[in-house]
């Protein structure tokens, strides 16, 4: 079955995982969507991880998982020919996703100004580290450098270390889901005001969003909330306690308070102190004094077994999982969900990807692999935009394509 | 400025954070939202420190609540009661969208299932956010967004290297994230019903909405066994990468070196070319070894310097580098005020604050907050009088016998966590 966007053509030429999270939230819905890589291929085919840690441009995972059920051809889009044919797939395009960064966009005339000029119908997300203007448009960046400009790092790690990086892309992924919404919005609002518009997304402003309050709370209040270790940030003394992750016998918990009835944590604990009024009254300034208590009744118990007894009384708690136990699923629930989808590909192999993030009834999640380098060249340059087979062959050898 | 989703209508049916999230994206998006409530708001005081105003409505000046609930139209209305699910389905037919993220049994109970809702809107698009789904094992748990992030794998994945147990990304990750791919995925949604004229059911597990972002870990996991360790500051292949001390109190300037230029320009900008001669430091496999050495010999420059001010020197050089800035700073940053990302918001009992938008601006179009979050029962009126067409004896009748309510009932559990 076809997906909600069957029949919207996208083009994406993504060299991070901002514009690659984008395009795959797009071929996730159903678009066609077309990636252009250079011809050595896009730097996250270098990424990894690798099965047996060998490294092979068709089996970095991170462009597996990143680019299932997309269309692949490789264009060195800096030549004037490259140039021209990638102007002749935006003519067919509804929309467009690139991540290139604004001096490289200027030289190809991508900046979202030349974008809303030239192609009055299109729909794109131009994504940048810092946004394609402002003093620090032509800043240098990286995730980290991002996460440290976002605030996001302030409020990460424990209040007397360093600031700390959450793991992997959270902030490119959030900018490519923020890239999919404006791309979205945009596809809706074209039919009625008869033109595309475009999008100028700020990785760094993507991870800020995350942050939520604090930044209003520092404005109201003048007082900065930072980083709290595994303990909520921003609550009064007198909000329910805990949320924080503590240690058990064979691993950890994420311990929460059942914020309706907070005091059926003493219930769990057979501690009747944790039920006492002045407890209650204010839990999170209790806060050491509640884990201290909580840990006594962890200690000999397996993170599933404290989890179970938690959940049977309705009390929050969950496990801190690895993504070996996530894939081992001790209690099916993945496997009933069908979360992981075993996608066949040509040279990596059968690989466990992610299915549905998303459930449609109507219109299902597009699972697919990844396509090979170029894959796709013959079909879309000859067969889509009639290039003569001889015309292709030249374009190779002149290494264009 | 023109919105993209105007005439688009909403009907939010919300706790906790990553529904709320999803309905004020679509309503910067310029969806008329409407917030169903409960017919009580809390007891403010517990969910953080109230903005000072009127001593008899402290209900509406958490900051919380005002910040995840901006651009709405708010109706209290109790669903349990018979009359309150009437008017609910009677709003559902006026809706494009409906939003919930309650546990899937809590909807059982209430009998608005997409079935109920079906029947009063025939292409009506629901998307339901339960935590883990709404089959499999672990269907029934609770869970806030943050215990997601355990089960992920996030928590684990996230830590310092030599702290040996994981630790928490932000506040609430989970909820943020989960509730901008419900608004993605119920505008994709609403696309296929403009061409085909057909709604449909979408499940949006916050679970499930997480996973991608560790897709390259449980790729390792399955092509080699390994769980995965956090890397605390460290980056797997770059170096230098990671955050140093500068001049004045926990004031950090991150920075990265993704390439042997890069490194060589930063040890020209530090005024110490020797370094990118050392043997120690000169490639890149030497340097990823040496890092610890490293980082000591980028902190005795750091250290003596404002974070700004290195930013500036480094960046001259072609070397990213950013200070990491805290909440308030972010208010105060250059470039954060060029894009104009806080967008002032007047209410009218919290006074004027600036609200963290959307992370694009598009060249034509706008996509802001509009306007404050509701007060309590500030909408009764219009969406009960002006888009249901109810006479004022009616909307009186609903009052008096509590379905609606123009002022928070019994202070109870707190509401926006």
């Amino acid at each position: 079955m076809a997906g909600p966007l069957n029949g919207l053509r996208v083009l994406e030429v993504a060299t991070t995982v901002a514009g690659a999270y984008c395009g795959r939230l797009l071929a996730g819905m159903g678009a066609d969507v077309l990636k252009v890589e250079p011809p050595e291929g896009d730097p996250l085919r270098r990424y990894g991880p690798f099965p047996g840690d060998v490294p092979h441009p068709e089996k970095s995972g991170l462009f597996l998982h990143l680019n299932q059920a997309k269309r692949g051809v490789t264009l060195e889009v800096g030549s004037p020919s490259g140039r021209d044919l990638l102007g002749r797939l935006l003519e067919r395009a509804d929309a467009l996703v690139h991540d290139l960064p604004p001096q490289r966009a200027e030289a190809l005339g991508l900046t979202p100004e030349e974008l809303r000029r030239r192609h009055p119908r299109l729909v794109a997300a131009v994504v940048t580290y810092f946004g394609s203007r402002g003093p620090y448009a032509r800043y240098q960046g990286t995730e980290l450098v991002a996460e440290a400009l976002s605030g996001y790092m302030s409020i990460t790690g424990e209040p007397d270390r360093e600031p700390l990086k959450p793991h992997g892309f959270l902030a490119e992924y959030q900018a490519g889901l923020q890239a999919a919404v404006a791309v979205m919005a945009g596809l809706l609002a074209r039919e009625a005001r008869g033109a595309g518009d475009v999008a100028d997304v700020s990785v760094a402003e993507a991870a800020t969003f995350l942050m939520g309050g604090p930044p209003v709370l520092a404005y109201l209040f003048g007082q900065v909330w930072k980083r709290n270790g595994t303990r909520l940030i921003g609550m009064g003394d007198r909000h329910p306690y805990p949320s924080t992750l503590r240690p058990c016998r064979d691993g950890w918990v994420h311990a929460h308070s059942n914020n309706r009835h907070p005091d059926l944590l003493a219930a769990l604990v057979g501690d009747p102190w944790l039920a006492s009024p002045q407890v209650l009254e204010a839990m999170t300034a209790h806060a050491d004094e509640i884990d201290a208590r909580l840990d006594a009744w962890l200690a000999d118990k397996s993170k599933w077994e404290a989890v179970e007894l938690a959940q049977e009384l309705r009390l929050p708690f969950t496990e801190v999982l690895d993504p070996l136990e996530v894939l081992e699923d001790r209690h099916g629930h993945h496997r009933t969900r069908g979360t992981f989808v075993e996608v066949e590909h040509p040279v990596a192999g059968r690989v466990r990807q992610l299915g549905a993030p998303v459930k449609l009834s109507a219109t299902p999640w597009q699972v697919g692999r990844a396509p090979l380098l170029g894959e796709h060249n013959e079909q879309v340059f000859c067969g889509e935009l009639g290039l003569p087979r001889e015309e292709l062959v030249r374009l190779r050898q002149t290494g264009i394509v | 400025m023109e919105k993209p989703l105007e005439g688009v209508r909403v009907l939010e049916f919300t706790n906790a954070v990553a529904g709320p999230v999803a309905g004020f994206v679509l309503a910067d998006l310029g969806a008329e939202v409407i917030k169903v409530e409960p017919t009580h708001r809390g007891s403010p005081a517990v969910v953080g420190p109230l903005v000072p105003g009127a001593p008899d409505r402290p209900y509406n000046r958490v900051p919380m609540f005002n910040e995840l609930n901006r651009g709405k139209v708010g109706l209290p209305l109790d669903v349990a009661r018979p009359e309150g699910r009437e008017l609910f389905l009677r709003l559902t037919a006026l809706c494009d969208i409906v939003l919930e993220n309650f546990s899937p049994r809590a909807l059982e109970g209430l009998h608005l299932e997409y079935e109920d809702l079906r029947q009063a809107r025939p292409d009506i698009i629901v998307v339901s956010m339960p935590a883990f789904g709404r089959t499999g094992a672990y269907r029934d748990r609770r869970s806030y967004g943050p215990g997601v992030d355990a089960m992920s794998g996030l928590c684990h994945l996230t830590g310092y290297r030599d702290a040996g147990r994981p630790m928490k990304p932000g506040n609430f990750f989970c909820d943020y994230n989960a509730g901008l791919l419900a608004a993605f995925s119920a505008m994709a949604a609403l696309w296929h019903r403009r061409l085909t004229g057909e709604g449909q059911f979408l499940e949006c597990a916050l679970l499930d909405s997480e996973l991608p972002l560790v897709g390259d870990a449980l790729l390792d996991a399955f092509f080699n066994g390994r769980p995965g360790a956090p890397l605390g500051n460290r980056h797997p292949w770059m170096a230098p990468h990671g955050v140093y001390p500068c001049r004045g109190e926990d004031a950090w300037l991150a920075i990265a070196c993704p390439s042997d230029a890069a490194f060589q320009a930063l040890c020209q900008a530090l005024g110490r070319p020797e370094l990118a001669r050392d043997p120690r430091f000169r490639i890149l496999t030497e340097r990823y070894r040496h890092q610890d050495e490293l980082d000591e010999e980028i902190a005795a420059w750091t250290r003596e310097r404002d974070a700004y001010e290195a930013m500036r020197l480094l960046q001259e050089a072609g070397v990213p580098a950013a200070p990491v800035l805290d909440a308030g700073q972010l208010h105060r940053d250059p470039q954060y005020a060029a894009r104009g990302y806080f967008v002032p918001v007047h209410h009218p009992e919290m006074g004027t604050a600036p609200v963290p938008g959307l992370a694009f601006r598009y060249q034509e179009m706008a996509a802001t907050p509009a306007r404050p979050a509701p007060r309590f029962g500030e909408h009764i009126d219009y969406v009960l009088g002006d888009l249901l067409g109810l006479a004022r004896e009616e909307i009186e009748a609903l009052e008096s016998s509590g379905v609606v309510a123009r002022q928070p009932r019994l202070p109870g559990a707190p509401s926006a966590v």
